[in-house]
């Protein structure tokens, strides 16, 4: 849905704008690919370095291994017990969990990084490319999930015709 | 369990967005209101009426002591009971939109070398992750599962479980202090024990008294789980008992994870924030390797086609067939092949790797003739149907449901498992299972037809025959299992299975049948239903023919109550083991399904009795029915059904009770299949020794053979005085 151009509207008066967006080609969704979780060291957030066979000519491998690996440090870091977490749990434990109504957990702020990184991830590398990455949270952290998006070429021919015949009744 | 209780009045509530409003239901909150009742109201009457007294005669830390151990009680209750436990959201259209009628019902994974099944949730539409659930009272996969509460209402899950712990901890010491500082008053007030003080504190006492017992057992065996790393839901069905647990790092770290872990995130609610990244073209591409284009020279545009086949084309085909009873036209072959592992992608893409046809024929077992299919199909049909309305067939579906499709070993089990594949996937009991059932049993009356249907895998003999005389039974998968798969007809069967275990247990109605749920996986059920549930196995088995020509009557040994879950967790080791068993007695490509359906068999007849007798019985019947019953390969399947722990105590991972809840017939078989005849199965039929581990995973499935639906209900124990409901 992102990106799509929207359809020239027929018999629209602004022919103009019909002619530049006959030039503009619009993207629409092909395929979705699914990074699976890789459970060989247990139940802890990870997810397959291996390049799905989909995204062989639409991407680098190496920038597609880059990313799954930073996500999985985000993980590994947001889900590490040491001192930080022992104190949040103590904290929270002696204000009976009221901290929690006015801070964010460590896990909380390690997705907000992780957001963070995937929009720009998308923003510079994925998005030129036609892919989309989808937070995995928003999948129960299952599956990291890469839209496939085609190029429809351009759309505007037939509101093209119109707007010239649009312009040429005026 | 409360929960289970039918509909109430219809304001359900809301829930999650992906979930349907449940239907309100007041007795689900009858034991949580009992519990908080009796917890505020005698700490209440302690407070007013013994420490008063108490913080004059000794000190007024005690009563505040005792408050502050009573708040911190209540902290912890409260977060147990709202606290979201892990709830995953239902997943989308696109996740699994291509493997509906081909995808095996179990994945496997391997976790430090264990190999562990992901079933597939019909309701929530996904592989379920390791440790996870889903809670049939609550309609939901939960994370980490560890059982559902009724005393708090909710699940116990990763996110609340540590709060649920400490409110055990918390409450035991609550209750200790309030015992032990009434007793104190009463000692002291020997004389005066009419007066209402001494009244109200010697009742607050035997309140107090009374929730000890439980609570303190309950508490115990809680240090015991997080000592050694255990849910109680692994726990109670026995996953670990034969084996190893792969997600325990050591005691310490154990209990580390539990108490100093980072508050885990939830998954439901989440505000999404809308993706301000558009993508538009012209699409940077990046430069093709020479490697990469030879390939796509001598690749023939097979890659490719493959997906848009399997986009459209599966798609279509799945909705045709539900659309008509007539078995579908032969799918293309990428669409057929449901065994390979999908790891790598989701449901949607296909195992573009597997070269179909060598490959069904390695795992498919020879089904003879089309034409008994066909013949079958009318008869059956109507069985099947007939069938899968009522209770009875349950049983049959259940038991033709194996566990099996697991990826690897799928395309040898799951493949073959039409009949079981049709059980397999939560089809929702009578509904999507029994079209796999009845027809398994249809196939197993027709004599010549049993034998070859037995013969392949055991799930396949008989979901071949019964997918297709279900044909247009509801089950899609039953379709598609029956002939569109394979352009190969006799293995056909066998990949329909595959189909009908997916697509059957999507036809499970979403709003999480108990019944189903249960009786695939009891273990699943937060009120150990599981145990209960393999129980109950005996009913639905009449139905399904293949007990008649077994001449036993299956049922699924009341004796193992831990069925529904054998661990799936068997070290690689014994599976290979039992693979090596299964290889030699399976020669001929039919031969590995023998085996497999040899040690199958077994169980259905004896529901609990030890190997030996399940062979002796199994003998018995040999000559009845199955004629795919190979004694050199009898031979074989004892040795991997010894192998099976004892069938009658909770199974163990591999639980040979699986097997038995059984009925006699080959589909079922796959389900209870002994840990041990999981692997031989798998072993024999796949030759590749992955296989092994993941049949035995499937021993689970067994519990799936409860039928549970209308079924009577028992009320167990557990500990801590928890009740829970198990259908008998």
């Amino acid at each position: 849905m992102q990106g799509l151009v929207p359809a020239a509207t027929d018999g629209n008066m602004a022919t103009e704008f019909h002619n530049l967006q006959e030039l503009r080609h619009s993207a629409s969704l092909a395929n979705k690919v699914f990074i699976q979780r890789d459970y060989s060291e247990g139940t802890t957030c990870r997810f397959q370095t291996k390049f799905p066979s989909e995204l062989e000519s639409r991407i680098e491998r190496t920038l597609f291994e880059d990313t799954v690996k930073t996500l999985n440090n985000y993980y590994a870091e947001a889900e590490k017990i040491g001192g930080q977490s022992y104190l949040e749990g103590c904290l929270a434990c002696a204000t009976a969990y009221l901290i929690f109504l006015c801070m964010e957990t460590r896990y909380e702020k390690v997705l907000k990084k992780i957001a963070k990184y995937i929009q720009e991830q998308n923003e510079k590398i994925y998005a030129p490319r036609g892919l989309l990455i989808t937070d995995p949270i928003e999948r129960g952290m299952r599956v990291i999930e890469i839209s496939i998006y085609e190029d429809r070429g351009s759309s505007g021919s037939s509101s093209g015709s119109s707007s010239v015949s649009g312009s040429t009744a005026r | 369990m409360p929960g289970f209780s039918g509909g109430g009045v219809g304001g359900g509530v809301g829930g999650p967005a992906s979930a349907p409003p449940r239907p309100f239901r007041p007795s689900r909150y009858v034991p949580v209101s009992a519990a908080t009742t009796f917890l505020v109201g005698a700490t209440t009457l302690f407070f007013c009426f013994t420490c008063p007294w108490l913080s004059v005669y000794f000190s007024s830390v005690i009563p505040i002591y005792i408050a502050v151990i009573f708040l911190f009680t209540l902290a912890n209750f409260c977060m147990a009971t709202f606290m979201d436990p892990g709830v995953f959201p239902r997943a989308e259209e696109d996740e699994d939109k291509e493997d509906d009628f081909r995808a095996p019902l179990y994945k496997t994974v391997e976790i430090k070398g264990i190999q562990v099944r992901m079933k597939w949730c019909s309701t929530c539409r996904f592989y379920r992750p390791p440790r996870c659930s889903h809670c049939s009272v609550c309609d939901n996969c939960v994370e980490d599962f560890d059982h559902h509460c009724p005393w708090v209402n909710n699940c116990i899950g990763r996110r609340n479980y540590r709060y649920f712990f400490l409110f055990l901890l918390s409450l035991t010491t609550h209750i200790m202090n309030v015992f032990g500082f009434g007793l104190v008053y009463v000692l002291h007030h020997r004389q005066q024990l009419d007066t209402p003080h001494a009244a109200v504190t010697m009742a607050v006492m035997c309140v107090a008294g009374l929730f000890f017992v439980p609570v303190a057992g309950l508490t115990g065996f809680h240090i015991v789980l997080v000592a050694r790393g255990r849910t109680t839901n692994e726990q109670v069905t026995g996953k670990f008992r034969g084996g190893v647990n792969p997600f325990t790092n050591g005691c310490w770290r154990n209990i580390s994870h539990v108490l100093c872990s980072s508050q885990a995130p939830r998954y439901m609610g989440r505000w999404r924030s809308p993706q301000a990244v558009e993508v538009q073209p012209p699409f940077l591409r990046p430069p093709l390797t020479e490697a990469q284009l030879e390939a796509k020279v001598l690749d023939n545009g097979i890659q490719n086609d493959r997906h848009s086949t399997r986009s459209k084309s599966s798609l279509d085909q799945m909705e045709s067939q539900s659309a008509d009873a007539e078995p579908p036209p032969p799918p293309k072959p990428e669409l057929r092949y449901p065994g390979l592992p999908r790891a790598d992608t989701e449901e949607s893409s296909l195992l573009t790797e597997a070269p179909p046809t060598p490959s069904m024929y390695k795992y498919r077992p020879t089904y003879s003739s089309p034409g008994r299919n066909h013949t079958a199909l009318s008869h059956p049909n109507k069985m099947i149907r007939g069938e899968s309305l009522d209770s009875p067939s349950p049983s049959i579906l259940q038991s033709s449901r194996q566990p099996s499709y697991r990826s690897e070993p799928s395309s040898l089990d799951g493949a073959t498992v039409v009949g079981g594949g049709v059980g397999v996937r939560r089809g929702g009991g009578e509904r999507g299972e029994g079209p796999g059932g009845p027809g398994g049993t249809a196939v197993g009356m027709s004599g010549g037809m049993s034998g070859h249907s037995l013969t392949g895998r055991s799930y396949t003999s008989y979901p071949s025959s019964l997918v297709l005389s279900t044909g247009g039974s509801r089950s899609s998968s039953l379709r598609s299992a029956h002939t569109a798969h394979n352009p190969l007809a006799t293995l056909q069967s066998e990949g329909t299975t595959d189909t009908s275990y997916k697509s059957l247990a999507n036809q499970t109605p979403r709003n999480g049948s108990l019944s189903y749920d249960s009786l695939l996986t009891p273990s699943e059920s937060p009120e150990f239903e599981s145990a209960a549930h393999e129980l109950s196995p005996q009913k639905p088995r009449a139905l399904f023919p293949s007990t008649t020509l077994t001449g036993q009557p299956e049922v699924v040994s009341p004796g193992s109550p831990l069925q529904g879950y054998t661990s799936p967790f068997l070290s690689a080791q014994i599976a290979q083991q039992r693979e090596g068993q299964l290889l030699q007695g399976s020669a001929t490509f039919s031969s590995p399904h023998r085996a497999y359906l040899r040690a199958v068999s077994p169980p259905p007849f004896s529901s609990s009795g030890p190997p030996e007798i399940q062979h002796l019985l199994h003998h018995n019947h040999d000559p009845s029915s199955r004629a795919f019953r190979n004694p050199s390969s009898s031979s074989s399947s004892p040795g991997a059904r010894s192998l099976e722990p004892p069938v009658s105590p909770p199974p163990r991972g591999l639980s040979l009770g699986k097997s038995q809840s059984y009925i006699g017939e080959a589909g079922p078989q796959y389900k209870p299949r002994p840990t041990g005849g999981g692997t031989v199965l798998s072993g024999g039929g796949a030759g590749g020794g992955q296989q092994a581990p993941q049949s035995t995973s499937r021993p689970a499935l067994a519990n799936h053979t409860t039928s549970k639906p209308g079924g009577g209900v028992k009320k167990v124990t557990g500990v801590g005085g928890t009740t829970y409901e198990i259908s008998v």
